[in-house]
């Protein structure tokens, strides 16, 4: 596996959730680190709260008029010493230019601080296997879509590996990984955003067959409309251009082109949330039935943890660019084990009066922290209700809790794994997470 | 303060349309409803249904031309709102009435600070000093919940996060004490547990302030939880009309049935789920009959025909369909004997350790 890097970072392995499948697509390690550029100091003094933004302007202020009292001065000492000569008008010009330049200098670089990255994913192994419907949940922010997009590689990885059928993808040429998104797709969330304007259905449908030059001429035409009926797309509408669709028919045009490379994995980054939600269903359901007929793998990623039930097999749940929680469908949502799937979980208003009437939510405190700056040891102790000293300081891994449920959280283990039993201020997951970290 | 009949609003057959090159819109279509001092309505449907341009239309806010309130009633506190001078609409808008939306980016000014936007609601209505004006600013800011509110009171809308900021949104409008809250999609835009915390809150100060509110969604499980009454909305018309527990248990309409099947249950296993077939209807060209009609499991012939009439099925219970009673004693039969759908007693489990 990947060279086992700094120590503070949780195993590369992940322990095996079924032994009888392949995986087919093997994440081991990913992150992906966005650069910001240099932070501007006065923000980060702002956000830290020490100074507000007028006593910033005001130190700039000071500190500027200080330099060119100072430098005026210094001509003024030269002008009188030299008396008024050609040199010392010379020397003052000098003297002047250097007062602008340092201004400026300091207006573009005197801010700036150390280079500021984003950990989007960090660290994350994860396996999906034949012909399963995963589910990648979390809040926006989370990491979930560029995971999604790192593992086409539609997001360059930073590090660690994405093995589909045992080959690096993070390691190929350009031209290798083109190669290989003839298996791997993905469906975007904003079916306007995603088809160009300028081509008509029959064209986007049609591009992918011409890039890997699947179908030429008529057979090509017929793939296309054999295409467009599967996604339930009258052949009527070829020539028509996206804006003449609504919002799940231009969703179903997105779809079709997926499938037009019969590809193995499909990434489908929240594929219904523009949508209404009749149109939800149908999209969904579409979704199902191509699954079946065309034995698709897919990762769903979605913030509706509704439908996500409702599609996959399998969850995972993330939160600041790490997985927290992942395990069946079932087990997470009937029994979620880390606090941050649990108040997910609870979060969710569920379309029945007689429950809603009779639920108690876990309202959780506060906003989701700057992954920028993400909050040291557990990500979530900021907002976790069973947060301890040590959750502040351990990084918790991603251990099997109960059989093919695995959880990050210090504070449960496979001995106690409700943790709402486990006696305050004690963390049986402790010693798992010290064994690694040490 | 309240009306004929104890109400505290009724609005009685709004027709708002737009006209438009394509045609007249018909976007609201004789609404009727009234709402209770303290009661919470909710509205549902989809996009184009015209729930958002039936609340625009109660606080005059349609922009004319292209939009024209055609006729109907809006009975605030014994006056209609539609008859009244634009001066005294104003004295009701924002005060007594009032409004957030969905994205509250675009609602705050991003140009002037939150304590400034927060005063402006109480010196303008009801004359406030400056000073009084922002300690009332904190106050309500705090009320909200936004931590270290003295100081976060002086920033500006974009150091806010989005959870925030509609929390801003609420105290404004809140911040006159207004006796209705019209809440347009308030937790759409957010993140799911933020959309938890800013349903709480308004539940809570509903409770603290007694407002009336109606709550315009589209997710049938945020008015589940919120709501007294419920109205379906569908091409500009009430589709049906019921207290909330009634209409999810046994729901009268076909389109409210389809609606509440399309949504996935979260404790069902995979399957088919069920869809409502075809597309939203273009509400500028909509076909003779039922609106409904080409995508109904249940219409027959008299529906693309004839315009349903409203049915009362049951003690406030209304539903606009031709066989409103039928799919009423359907949904009867299944319901029972338990009412409650489908089996589901404890649907999510919730951590017990809940403690505030």
């Amino acid at each position: 596996m990947t060279s086992s890097g700094n120590t503070a970072t949780p195993p590369a392995e992940l322990p095996v959730i079924d032994k009888k499948a392949e995986p087919l697509i093997s994440i081991r390690n990913l992150t992906v680190h966005f650069d910001l550029g240099r932070e501007r100091i006065s923000e980060r003094r702002e956000t830290n709260g020490a100074w507000n933004k007028k006593e910033i302007d005001t130190a700039k202020f000071v500190k500027l008029a200080l330099i060119t009292i100072v430098l005026t001065l210094i001509t003024l000492v030269v002008i009188v010493v030299t008396g008024r000569t050609v040199t010392s008008n010379l020397i003052a010009l000098v003297i002047g230019v250097v007062v602008v330049v340092l201004i400026i200098t300091h207006e573009m670089f005197g801010d700036r601080g150390a280079r500021q990255t984003v950990k989007a994913v960090d660290g994350v192994s994860l396996d999906v296997f034949e012909g399963e419907t995963l589910g990648l949940v979390g809040e926006s922010g989370c990491g979930k879509s560029t995971l999604g997009r790192a593992i086409l590689r539609l997001t360059g990885p930073t590090s660690g590996k994405v093995l589909f059928r045992n080959r690096d993808l993070a390691q190929l040429s350009k031209r290798q990984m083109r190669e290989q998104r003839r298996h791997l797709q993905i469906i975007f969330q904003d079916p306007y955003a995603s088809l160009n304007p300028r081509m008509t259905v029959g064209e986007i449908v049609r591009e992918p067959l011409d890039t890997f030059r699947l179908a030429k001429g008529r057979k090509a035409d017929e793939r296309v409309q054999a295409l467009m009926e599967t996604v339930g797309l009258s052949k009527r509408f070829i020539k028509r251009y996206p804006h003449e669709f609504s919002g799940g028919q231009r969703q179903r045009i997105g779809i079709a082109r997926a499938l037009a490379v019969d590809p193995e994995f499909i990434v489908a980054d929240e594929p219904i949330s523009a949508l209404d939600v009749s149109i939800q269903a149908q999209i969904l359901n579409l979704l199902e039935k191509l699954q079946h007929e065309k034995k698709l793998t897919y990762l769903f990623i979605s913030h509706d943890l509704r439908a996500v039930r409702h599609v996959a097999s399998r969850v995972a749940v993330m939160y600041l660019g790490k997985i927290v929680e992942i395990a069946d469908a079932k087990a997470i949502y009937d029994d979620p084990l880390m606090p941050y799937t649990k108040a997910l979980i609870s979060a969710v208003p569920v379309p029945d009066p007689t429950v809603e009437a009779n639920r108690r939510r876990v309202v959780l405190e506060g906003d989701v922290p700057s992954p920028i700056n993400p909050p040291k040891g557990c990500r979530f102790h900021t907002r976790c209700p069973y947060a301890i000293v040590a959750c502040k300081e351990v990084v918790p891994p991603l251990v099997e809790i109960k059989p093919n449920h695995l959880a990050a959280c210090i504070r449960i283990s496979a001995e106690q794994p409700q943790i709402e039993s486990v006696p305050s201020g004690q963390a049986p997951g402790l010693v798992a997470a010290s064994g690694i970290n040490s | 303060m309240i009306t004929r009949n104890g109400n505290l609003l009724e609005v009685r057959d709004l027709r708002t349309y737009f006209h438009t090159e394509d045609g007249t819109v018909k976007a609201v279509d004789g609404v009727t409803f009234n709402l209770r001092p303290g009661e919470t309505l909710g509205i549902v449907g989809e996009s184009g249904s015209g729930k958002s341009v039936t609340n625009l239309s109660i606080v005059r806010l349609i922009q004319s031309p292209p939009g024209q309130i055609v006729s109907g009633e809006v009975v605030f506190d014994g006056r209609d709102i539609l008859r009244l001078p634009e001066a005294e609409v104003r004295r009701i808008r924002g005060r007594r009435i009032a409004m957030i939306f969905q994205d509250p980016m675009t609602s705050l000014n991003p140009f002037m600070k939150i304590s400034r936007q927060l005063m402006e609601m109480t010196r303008l209505h009801l004359g406030y000093s400056k000073a009084q004006a922002y300690a009332h600013a904190v106050k309500m800011l705090e009320t909200v919940g936004i931590p270290d509110a003295p100081r976060r009171v002086d920033g500006f809308p974009h150091e806010f996060s989005g959870g925030m900021r509609q929390r801003v949104m609420i105290a404004m409008a809140l911040s006159c004490q207004p006796e209705l809250l019209i809440a347009d999609e308030p937790s759409s835009a957010l993140d799911v547990t933020i959309q938890a915390q800013i349903l709480e809150l308004i539940k809570t100060l509903k409770q603290e302030t007694g407002t009336s509110v109606i709550l315009v969604t589209h997710d049938l499980g945020v008015v589940a939880g919120m709501t007294d009454d419920l109205i379906v909305m569908y091409a500009g018309k009430i589709f049906e009309q019921a207290p909330t527990r009634e209409l999810f248990a046994v729901p009268g309409n076909p389109y409210t049935k389809g609606l509440l099947r399309s949504v996935p249950d979260p404790t069902s296993a995979r399957g088919p789920l069920y869809q409502i077939s075809g597309l939203p209807p273009d509400v500028a060209h909509l076909p003779p009959g039922c609106p409904f009609a080409p995508r109904c499991d249940r219409a027959e012939e008299i529906c693309s025909k004839e315009f349903p009439p409203l049915v009362e099925v049951n003690q406030d219970h209304h539903s606009l369909c031709h066989f409103a009673k039928e799919v009423y004693a359907q949904s009867v039969a299944r319901s029972s004997p338990s009412i409650g759908m489908r089996d589901k007693p404890e649907l999510i489990p919730h951590p017990s350790a809940g403690k505030k």
